[in-house]
């Protein structure tokens, strides 16, 4: 019964329920009106200095940076992805919509203000600095780069659909044609603006995702003040079509559920662009606080999911395939659900193209976080930390812009074959920041002994694991012709999206081996970490480093 | 400052009498972190906070499924709201609620926490000093 996760088929991207006919006039129209409003905010908040680019200049507070947590974490994935999951996979993509939402609990209490305090501008400088190694810093960077890549794939994929529905135009068109506006805008804008524009998408995309769940609800009769609730009896029902849809491990164990939700969950604390959140706020308590807003964005939208789930599928079983069933959905339309749960309610096209317009408002915020935390890596992290000491900004901003269109293109280049659904992709890209990361984040902040050593073997233990994974069961046999997976066997217990249950304990005992047996980190470094648990507050453009080498000395060093 | 090149310092109660409860980061600059040895009292303060929180989010998280194997005829036989599986339910819904309000509930008890040893982040410039004026990072 794990076969259904060991081995993710390709997606195939044709025959879909979904309305791709012809070009809509009005939801066009909202899309191109939203694009535009959020090119004008990039455009009247755009950048020219490095601080303001990356952290925008740490002023954010609890409630923006919350919203923004949420938009920028909201992917297509969350929007479009985890529901049709359910719908088609029942209890067991329950798993993500767990490991989404509380893996943020764990970020709070063991990282967000450690991070703060910690100050800088990317996760890389985290790593390199905390492990006084510039080829820490630059694994950080790669994998950076790599986590920003594999998951903007799944946003790719997610507009591809979108564009097809609002525009008319061919799956690939839409990636091309969205991609575009996506790379345009984050070049200009940077993180000011893409933090001032988050905030509205944030607001765009719950909007929509709600409207639509209420007035499917409404149009059915199925519901009427809250969904979430009163979504019983069509749970029910769709059980009783699909056996599988509440059966709790039919479609896969018990094992590959907890695996997933906790890749996801140690995922949440390792991905670069979701840190650095905390790193734009003005101080802690912000963190923390933003935290929590944070959350509770994300709580909002992830509720409906299983909701809009059952919606789905019983309008699928009786719009689509006349009573036999929804879960045999081709992935297009699972992938789509959402929009699909709209349109097959009987929904006004103008607002069905409201649902599309979200989608398409969740899969730009993430990608431009991801853009701007992908060129901070390369601009900041590897031209100038190990490149280039002395580079200008203009220099760094050049590089910084060349990465978002490089990494734009290439892809706007996988998204137009993508090799999964949606949120398996951007699972995977979860495993590896939570195989890779999230052990030398966790350790490096709260074990001041955790040496270089240590944490370069432990993330090249997170690399093997993690890559492995995905080349053996998705890439091979994506790529290849290889039918299966290259290994079954360990594709069941390693599989690509869920790596980091099997994998987080293994570089947390490596990490820590290599630190015994090597060289206690430099008494300074100590401080460093000494600083960020420290309760006295610090000033808003301080980092750690400030503190502990001059701030906090008694005796000189 | 202890030459500190062994693992296995021992940092235990003796070593941690400050008055103050070491919030000043001189005091805590000189202080070991080790998540199993907390060297300040504030640092046990704001480790019994994580640690009970931290249980119980465990439980609430991985609770549901774990019952759901354990008893699967309870966990799927009682439905709520009219039709929810409990299980279904509990994983859909009550999970990320449960959550959020362990979230809240732990960032008031850090507030708190902040208030018992006299941390205020109202105003920046308590230690007014001039590290700040270039933003830390001199390019």
């Amino acid at each position: 019964m794990m076969e259904a996760i060991a081995t993710i088929d390709p997606v195939i991207l044709q025959g879909t329920a979904l309305d791709v006919g012809e070009f809509k006039l009005l939801p066009a129209l909202t899309v191109i009106s939203m694009l535009g409003l959020f090119l004008g905010v990039g455009y009247l908040f755009r950048v020219a200095a490095v601080d303001e680019l990356w952290v925008a200049g740490r002023s954010i507070g609890s409630i923006e940076n919350g919203m923004a947590i949420g938009a920028n974490w909201m992917s297509a994935a969350s929007y479009l992805g985890v529901a049709g999951l359910i719908a088609t996979a029942g209890y067991f993509g329950l798993a993500y919509v767990v490991g989404w939402t509380t893996g943020y609990f764990i970020l709070l209490i063991f990282m967000a203000a450690q991070f703060r305090r910690f100050g800088k501008y990317t996760a890389p400088d985290f790593v390199g600095d905390r492990f006084y190694s510039d080829w820490a810093r630059g694994i950080a960077a790669f994998t950076t780069l790599a986590i920003a890549f594999v998951y903007a794939v799944g946003q790719a994929s997610g507009m591809g659909l979108m564009g097809q529905y609002i525009f008319g135009v061919s799956y690939e068109v839409g990636v091309i044609l969205l991609m575009a506006v996506t790379i345009g805008y984050v070049a200009l804008s940077g993180m000011l603006g893409t933090t001032k524009n988050m905030a509205i998408q944030y607001i765009i995309l719950i909007l929509a995702f709600t409207i639509g769940l209420y007035a499917t609800g409404w149009a059915e009769g199925w519901s009427i003040a809250v969904p979430y609730l009163e979504a019983g009896p069509q749970v029910a029902e769709a059980a009783s079509i699909e056996a599988q849809f509440v059966e709790p491990f039919a479609n896969a164990g018990y094992f590959a559920w907890t695996a997933l939700a906790f890749s996801l969950i140690v995922g949440t604390c390792g991905l670069p662009h979701v840190l650095v959140r905390f790193y734009t706020v003005d101080n802690e308590r912000t963190a923390r606080w933003s935290t929590v807003w944070g959350l509770f964005s994300i709580c909002l939208l992830y509720w409906g999911t299983a909701t809009y789930a059952a919606f789905g599928g019983l309008l699928y079983n009786r719009e689509v395939s006349d009573g036999t069933g929804f879960m045999g959905m081709a992935g297009s339309e699972s992938d789509a659900i959402v929009l699909l749960t709209a349109q097959l309610a009987g929904l006004p096209e103008w607002l069905v193209g409201l649902v599309a317009a979200g989608a398409v408002s969740a899969a730009l915020a993430t990608t431009a976080g991801l853009f701007v935390t992908a060129s901070s890596a390369a601009a900041h992290d590897i031209y100038t930390n190990l490149y280039k000491d002395n580079a200008t900004q203009r220099e760094q901003m050049i590089v910084g812009r060349g990465t978002i269109i490089g990494i734009g293109i290439l892809v706007t280049v996988v998204g137009l074959n993508p090799p999964a659904l949606i949120g398996e992709l951007v699972a995977m890209a979860f495993a590896i920041a939570g195989c890779i990361f999230f052990p030398v984040f966790f350790l490096g902040l709260w074990w001041e002994n955790t040496t270089r050593e240590g944490a370069l073997a432990g993330m090249i233990a997170g690399i093997i694991i993690s890559f492995g994974a995905i080349i053996n069961d998705t890439v091979i046999p994506m790529y290849t012709g290889v039918e299966d997976a290259l290994l079954p066997g360990l594709a069941t217990w390693l599989p690509g999206t869920s790596s980091a249950l099997v994998g987080v304990p293994i570089v947390f005992a490596v990490i820590i081996a290599v630190s015994m047996v090597t060289d206690n980190p430099p008494e300074d470094i100590k401080r460093l970490v000494r600083q960020c648990h420290s309760p006295e507050p610090m000033s808003q453009m301080e980092t750690a480093e400030d503190v502990a080498t001059d701030g906090g000395t008694t005796e000189g060093r | 400052m202890t030459d500190n090149t062994n693992h296995d310092t021992e940092l235990t109660e003796s070593t941690a009498v400050e008055t103050d409860g070491g919030v000043v980061t001189e005091t805590y600059l000189d202080k070991e972190i080790n998540i199993f040895k907390p060297a300040t009292p504030f640092m046990r303060d704001h480790l019994r906070v994580i640690g009970i929180s931290f249980i119980a989010w465990v439980i609430v998280v991985f609770g549901p499924t774990t019952a759901t194997l354990l008893a699967p005829d309870t966990m799927t036989g009682i439905t709520v709201f009219g039709g929810f599986p409990l299980h279904f339910f509990l994983t859909a819904v009550f999970t990320p609620l449960a959550a959020l309000l362990l979230s809240v509930a732990y960032a008031m008890q850090r507030d708190r926490l902040d208030s018992k040893y006299g941390i205020s982040h109202d105003t920046e410039e308590a230690q007014a000093n001039g590290v700040a004026a270039d933003g830390g990072e001199g390019e």
